[in-house]
């Protein structure tokens, strides 16, 4: 069985079981051979117990992992590895939060809020976790802007509403 | 344990609106605040129609609550379907990714554009 790498950064492969001894890995390797959907923690693997050692995780696993995909999906292709769906589960869109806001609060800032709904899952889908991520974030005070404003103009709207009636 | 006491804090407010929806008619009485941006510009909001549209709905007239407004009678199935995938968003993903599918929000963006600016053209 052939094994492609990427350890810190860093491309290996493909090598054999044999081949990855000699490479010095550490616990914080992802590896992939065909068959697999997707990569995965070298610890993962049983059969490769010996060719690395043990080290504590890396303290930023997930840039680890979006430069790992990127890297990945360039030099896998040709051997007929296709770029996946990230197995993350996608950040919040935010979206139901959004209609209710857009539909309850009288405030049409609600739109833009579904716009980043939007932007999330397009990201998300293209394999941009740490865009969706952001998007994610900004959607969801978009969301929080809508209700707020809502509340707050609710005495305007009686404002109105008197000042009509007078 | 947080999440069970946030849970029952919203069905407990949920049920005390329910019961102010029900129990006042919004077309009859002065509690009920009027849209601001209709207020504001004239137009009226996507949501607008929606207090008196629940009060229909909850006496069971949905023929009613359409009129008032009918993205708001529409989406309702559509949010209650979304909040529950919203629950299960770590256990389920594949469900919540469906819902949040690209292709589905653009739908519902589209649609809400088109409402807003339909019931200002025909009202």
């Amino acid at each position: 069985m052939q094994y492609w790498i990427n350890h810190n950064g860093v491309q290996h492969g493909p090598v054999d079981i044999d081949g990855m001894k000699e490479l010095g890995l550490t616990s914080a390797a992802y590896v992939w051979h065909e068959g697999l959907a997707d990569w995965v923690k070298i610890t993962q693997l049983p059969e490769l117990q010996g060719t690395y050692e043990m080290v504590e995780q890396a303290a930023e696993p997930v840039v680890a992992r979006q430069s790992l995909e990127q890297q990945g999906a360039a030099v896998q292709q040709p051997q007929g590895y296709e770029q996946q769906a990230p197995s993350e589960p996608c950040p919040p869109t935010n979206l139901v939060w959004a209609i209710i806001a857009t539909v309850l609060c009288c405030i049409p800032t609600g739109i833009v809020a579904i716009y980043f709904a939007l932007k999330v899952s397009n990201k998300y889908r293209e394999g941009d976790i740490e865009g969706a991520k952001r998007a994610s974030e900004t959607g969801a005070w978009w969301c929080i802007a809508t209700i707020v404003l809502g509340i707050l103009s609710l005495p305007l709207g009686f404002l109105m509403m008197s000042a009509g009636a007078a | 344990m947080r999440r069970t006491l946030v849970i029952a804090l919203v069905v407990a407010v949920l049920l005390v609106l329910g019961f102010i929806y029900y129990a006042l008619d919004p077309t009859a009485s002065a509690v009920f605040p009027r849209c601001t941006f209709l207020s504001l510009t004239g137009y009226k909001c996507p949501g607008c129609g929606s207090q008196r549209a629940i009060h229909a709905l909850l006496h069971g007239d949905v023929v009613g609550a359409f009129r008032y407004n009918a993205l708001l009678l529409v989406a309702i199935p559509w949010i209650a379907l979304c909040l529950y995938a919203e629950g299960q968003r770590i256990r389920n993903p594949r469900l919540y990714a469906r819902l949040n599918a690209p292709l589905l929000i653009w739908l519902f963006l589209a649609i809400l554009l088109l409402w807003w600016l339909l019931r200002n053209i025909f009202n």
